[in-house]
């Protein structure tokens, strides 16, 4: 069905396969940009992936800044301060974000700052802030999750008022997504798999959502099915590269799907679960996924149920049942995880704290991705969906 | 159209928040003096609101320094939502919102609008506009009854802030 009315844009370049990371000069001299900064994390640093990338501008007219490593797994204003300051002290004149979704967050932040001569961050959260073009922007991401590579989202911590502050604008979206196998490999199984599942969040709520258009739909199919094929065989076999390369293209698929569609109930409670309780966001979203959906199930089953047989479900029955079968599909993937790589299959096993749903159900109300949610959540239904979650 | 119609919101608000259980609940951890605008890009009219104790209170047209603004990308945007023709949730799937401000903030005063238009609006229309609107208790019915009857005045006495 075609909405009466949607939007749909992404710019951004895609690199993707076997040394794709060697055009990373190229990439910047197309973009008028040869002092890179790189912002990256310890963990990328300790697993020898910046290497890659710095062997990718030798003998290059382009050249490396600055290397920015310290990015926490939730980033901050004062980290993206750091970024921005450093950008400038050192004379860079693009970034490279190299690694998961804060290591990207950080560098659209630090680079809306730059762009804008902004001191304080705080004053562009909202949306569609940034009026100038920002500086070149290439991504390398070494989980396949997230998808930042591709959204128009960032979200930074405010660690003096511990607020979370959200921007979105589409002028923060990168300029080249360079997807290269060798950069997901060293990804242990347990955060593929949560990485994974995030992707698949990403891709099913974007579908079922309210943002859905028939745009966004291809990408969140081409992903769903890329991630069906491949998730597992990435857990049993972490070098295997053709594998890996097509988890990464589904995480940007869904990312594009997302950006676009938004997320829904899911995204909102793991959003919370995280700020509350710190668990890794994917697992939040692998644990949750199911019992969204089953949230929607009254307002969205039709089209839930389109996604049966891509989910490797039953597609006999009427829509309802199918969508339930989509539903059991989730689940056991979730279940096979859990054999593979011990990831967790409720809150519970995820280390929540049963007493802290009702913060959890609070927080995921003031997350903006519920807008998006087919059926409407209020502080019960959260906290409804969370209890069946937490096991 | 959108100007009158922006001007029975900020009345509105304003005779909701006295009495209403829920709009209490959620704006009590509101900061005391937090001013929130909604208004109509790009020069479009506009209207401010501020939490004073327990109440929200219209402050009158234009932004008067608002901590999040709440804007429709156009006049057209800022009409289908007002007139109860899409709700606010679909203005924001279409991308015919935007928020300058935190977004939690601006979630928890898009749930004060709802409760709002619960007030302003025929049971068919929030049928319409909202998810699942809320079932109004007799009191809540007798509010309504008086919000509507009244606007009109409350309109008259705000016209020139």
């Amino acid at each position: 069905m075609i909405p009466e009315y949607y939007q749909f844009f992404c710019p951004v370049k895609i690199l993707s396969g076997l040394r794709a990371l060697g055009n990373l000069p190229y990439e910047m001299d197309l973009l008028g940009a040869h002092r890179a900064l790189i912002v990256t994390d310890k963990g990328v640093v300790g697993a020898g992936l910046i290497r890659h990338v710095l062997r990718a501008l030798e003998g290059s007219q382009s050249e490396l800044g600055a290397i920015f490593d310290k990015t926490p797994p939730d980033s901050s204003m004062e980290v993206v301060n750091e970024v921005a300051q450093l950008f400038t002290k050192e004379g860079c004149d693009c970034f490279v974000a190299v690694g998961g979704g804060s290591c990207m967050d950080t560098a659209k932040c630090a680079n809306m700052m730059v762009t804008e001569g902004a001191y304080d961050l705080a004053k562009l959260q909202g949306t569609e802030r940034v009026k100038k073009r920002m500086k070149p922007f290439i991504a390398v991401p070494t989980t396949a999750g997230t998808g930042s590579e591709v959204s128009l989202a960032a979200v930074i911590h405010d660690e003096t008022t511990k607020v979370k502050m959200g921007f979105a604008s589409y002028r923060m979206l990168t300029d080249v997504a360079i997807l290269d196998p060798k950069m997901t490999l060293t990804m242990p199984p347990k955060i593929t798999a949560a990485t994974g599942m995030d992707a698949l969040t990403h891709a099913i709520e974007a579908y079922y959502c309210l943002q859905k258009n028939p745009v966004s739909d291809s990408f969140a199919i081409a992903a769903i099915k890329l991630i069906m094929d491949n998730l597992i065989r990435c857990i049993e076999n972490g070098k295997d590269e053709t594998a890996r390369l097509a988890m990464a293209n589904a995480a940007l698929l869904a990312g594009i799907s997302f950006s676009n569609s938004m997320c829904g109930v899911v995204h909102a409670l793991a959003h919370a679960c995280g700020g509350v309780s710190r668990i890794p966001h994917g697992v939040a979203t692998g644990v949750l996924l199911p019992w969204g959906m089953e949230n929607n199930l009254d307002k969205a089953g039709g089209t839930i149920a389109e996604l049966a047989p891509l989910l490797g479900a039953s597609t006999s029955g009427s829509p309802m049942q199918q969508a339930k079968a989509a539903i059991e599909a989730v689940r056991g993937l979730v279940t096979r995880l859990r054999d593979l790589c011990e990831f967790p299959t409720t809150l519970n096993e995820a280390g929540v704290p049963e007493n802290k749903l009702g913060d959890i159900a609070k927080a995921a109300l003031n997350d903006a991705t519920i807008t998006f949610n087919p059926e409407e959540v209020t502080y019960e239904d959260a906290l409804a969906i969370l209890r069946k979650a937490f096991g | 159209m959108v100007g009158s119609s922006l001007l029975a919101s900020g009345v509105a608000f304003e005779m909701v928040s006295r009495s209403d259980s829920k709009v209490k609940a959620e704006i009590a951890d509101w900061q005391d003096g937090y001013v929130f605008s909604i208004g109509v890009l790009p020069d479009g009219p506009a209207v401010s609101f501020m939490k004073r104790g327990d109440q929200i209170c219209y402050l009158g047209k234009g932004y008067k320094n608002p901590q999040l603004r709440f804007l429709f990308k156009s006049l057209d945007s800022a009409l289908l939502v007002l007139t109860g023709q899409i709700g606010s949730h679909i203005a924001s799937a279409q991308h015919r919102t935007i928020v300058h401000g935190n977004l939690a903030e601006a979630m928890q005063v898009s749930r004060v609008m709802n409760i709002v238009q619960t007030y302003l609006y025929p049971a068919f229309v929030l049928k319409k506009t909202m998810k699942r609107p809320a079932k109004l208790t007799s009191a809540q019915l007798l509010l309504k009854a008086w919000v509507i009857a009244t606007l009109p005045v409350g309109m008259l006495a705000n016209i020139g802030k």
